[in-house]
């Protein structure tokens, strides 16, 4: 009668269990948090607008500044997306029958909105406020990278609620004169701390952490 | 020494490489951007039947949720009832020349310096930021004015005016204002972008700055004077 024996591989069977027992659940875990993290599943998000507008030529060629088209930035919680109206300041002359600028012609003789596509886009839940950032010194390109550069803009900032948070609990390292708010090349290194402390105590910044703030 | 069976060798490596593509997509996915919509676990309360700025609507044939103001209404509060303040022109209908009374107590100083920020922004890409109507969105339709094969795409440029034109030069400030609202000829106007404050400070600003590039030495004060270089 033959009888089964394990072979002696076996004997490694337990300490690999052991081993993969271990290191699954830390994979699992990493996996989610990295994976499933707004970083990964919320940055980069660059979709085909109507128009192929560029940034990084009105803005960043051009030097635009923000508030030419985003004109509501400064005093309202929104920033307006521009209407027709502004594109047209310039195009009724430049290239008015450009091939790219269809969808704009086609808004500007029928008075439709251009439908652009919401790239920055918070859970209904959760509410914004430009004015209250850039106008104590929270720059554009802290939140929303070198638009300058963008051919298409895309989502920069992960915009979920523990990146509010950490830059709510301090601040300070992203405070820069109110004036600079869209200048996109402003070097932060050259504000010194104390420069920063006095930016934070002359406008009395204490950003809040009250759910309220931005739940309502 | 302990002779495992091939076949299970080779099992664990492809397993233990398949948990390696994991990682490395994470990584892609983190470094390039993409046009697909980013994915949403849990859909809370993400999307409510409410509509923030600017946000589409079905309900509408133009699909604004935001409805634009009927033709021919005008919202509380927003009449313009003073000529001087909302027009730019006076009662018995010239140019106003001067600041509307409404700026009786405002620091001028700080109104200049608001005209220069508002200037800069909206009038300095095609006027240029002394006036002299060399901004970069000008040159670059010049240039394209002065393309070999004729002006692209239908392109047609007025030259944006000097501001330190002599036909520019003498208008008072409150044509200023009326052509920073309504526009001029060719150059649309800014009424929709700019509240009206803002362009009062741009017209304040606009003579200050043609009086800049115009100036005699009578014009400094005398304790300034001794500071100046010659040219
Ligand atoms: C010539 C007008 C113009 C200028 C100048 C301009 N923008 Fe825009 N911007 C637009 C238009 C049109 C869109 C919508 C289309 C798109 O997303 O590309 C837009 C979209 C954006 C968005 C994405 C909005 C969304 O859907 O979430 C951001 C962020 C933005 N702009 C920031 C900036 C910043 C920062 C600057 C200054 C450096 C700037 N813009 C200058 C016209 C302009
Ligand atoms: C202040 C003037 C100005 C405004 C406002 C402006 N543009 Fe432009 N735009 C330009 C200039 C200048 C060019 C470059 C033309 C060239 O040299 O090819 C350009 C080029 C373009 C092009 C490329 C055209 C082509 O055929 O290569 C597109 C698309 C465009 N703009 C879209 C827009 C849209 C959409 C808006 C409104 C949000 C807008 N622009 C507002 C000045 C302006
Ligand atoms: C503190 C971070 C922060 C700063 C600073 C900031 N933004 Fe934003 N921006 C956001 C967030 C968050 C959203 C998405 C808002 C939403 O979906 O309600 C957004 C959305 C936008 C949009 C899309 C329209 C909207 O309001 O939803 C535009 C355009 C824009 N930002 C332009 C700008 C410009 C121009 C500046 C600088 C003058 C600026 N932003 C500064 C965080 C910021
Ligand atoms: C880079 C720094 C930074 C980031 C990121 C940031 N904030 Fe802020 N936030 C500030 C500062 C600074 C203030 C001004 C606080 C003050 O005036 O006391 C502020 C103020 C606010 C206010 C107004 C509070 C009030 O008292 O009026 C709201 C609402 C707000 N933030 C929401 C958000 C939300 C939502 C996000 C994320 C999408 C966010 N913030 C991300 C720096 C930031
Ligand atoms: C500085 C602004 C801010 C403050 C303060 C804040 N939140 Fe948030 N919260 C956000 C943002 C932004 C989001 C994410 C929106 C998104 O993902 O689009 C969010 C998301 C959430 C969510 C949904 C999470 C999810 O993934 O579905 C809950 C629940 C929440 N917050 C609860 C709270 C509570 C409770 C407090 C008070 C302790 C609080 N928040 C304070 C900005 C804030
Ligand atoms: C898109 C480019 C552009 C922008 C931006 C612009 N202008 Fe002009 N402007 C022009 C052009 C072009 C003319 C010449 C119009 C003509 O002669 O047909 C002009 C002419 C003028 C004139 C002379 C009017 C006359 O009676 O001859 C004044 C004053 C003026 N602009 C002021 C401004 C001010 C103030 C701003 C900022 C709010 C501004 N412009 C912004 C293009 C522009």
């Amino acid at each position: 009668m033959s009888r089964f024996l394990f072979p002696r591989w076996s004997n490694l069977l337990l300490p690999t269990l052991l081993m993969v027992g271990a290191v699954v659940p830390l994979y699992a875990v990493l996996f989610v948090a990295y994976g499933f993290s707004p970083k990964t599943l919320e940055v980069g998000y660059q979709p085909n607008q109507p128009i192929p507008f560029s940034h990084e030529l009105h803005a960043g060629q051009l030097g635009m500044d923000c508030r030419y088209c985003h004109n509501t930035v400064e005093r309202s919680g929104f920033a307006a997306v521009p209407p027709t109206q502004t594109c047209m300041n310039c195009h009724t002359g430049i290239r008015p029958s450009s091939p790219k600028l269809e969808a704009l012609r086609e808004s500007a003789t029928t008075g439709n909105p251009v439908t652009w596509i919401k790239v920055h886009k918070l859970g209904d839940y959760a509410y914004f406020d430009h004015s209250a950032h850039v106008n104590r010194g929270v720059g554009c390109v802290t939140c929303h990278g070198r638009i300058d550069r963008m051919e298409v803009v895309y989502r920069y900032a992960p915009l979920s609620m523990g990146w509010c948070l950490d830059c709510h609990r301090d601040p300070i390292n992203n405070l820069r004169p109110p004036s600079e708010m869209t200048n996109m090349t402003f070097d932060m290194q050259s504000l010194s701390r104390e420069e920063r402390e006095s930016l934070k105590s002359q406008f009395l910044i204490k950003p809040s952490e009250d759910c309220s703030t931005c739940h309502r | 020494m302990i002779s495992i069976p091939r076949p299970l060798i080779y099992i664990g490596g492809v397993l233990a490489s398949l948990l390696l593509i994991p990682p490395f997509a994470i990584g892609w996915i983190r470094e390039t951007q993409s046009t697909g919509r980013p994915v949403h676990i849990f859909w809370d309360m993400d999307m409510q039947p409410k509509f923030k700025a600017q946000a589409p609507s079905d309900l509408f044939a133009d699909t604004r949720a935001a409805r634009p103001i009927v033709p021919g209404t005008v919202a509380v509060g927003e009449a313009d009832l003073d000529p001087h303040w909302s027009e730019g022109v006076t009662a018995n209908g010239d140019w106003a020349i001067s600041l509307p009374a409404q700026f009786k107590d405002v620091d001028k100083n700080a109104l200049l310096a608001r005209g220069q920020e508002r200037f800069n922004i909206y009038c300095a890409v095609c006027h240029g930021y002394a006036g002299y109507g060399d901004g970069m969105v000008n040159r670059r339709a010049q240039a394209l004015m002065d393309n070999a094969d004729g002006p692209p795409n239908d392109t047609s440029w007025v030259p944006a005016k000097s501001l330190h034109d002599p036909t520019v030069r003498p208008q008072p400030i409150g044509q200023i204002y009326y052509t920073v609202k309504h526009g001029v000829r060719t150059m649309a106007g800014y009424g929709s972008q700019v509240p009206v404050e803002d362009r009062w400070a741009i017209a304040a600003y606009v003579k200050a700055l043609q009086l800049s590039q115009d100036a005699s030495l009578q014009d400094v004060p005398p304790d300034r004077r001794a500071g100046l270089k010659k040219p």
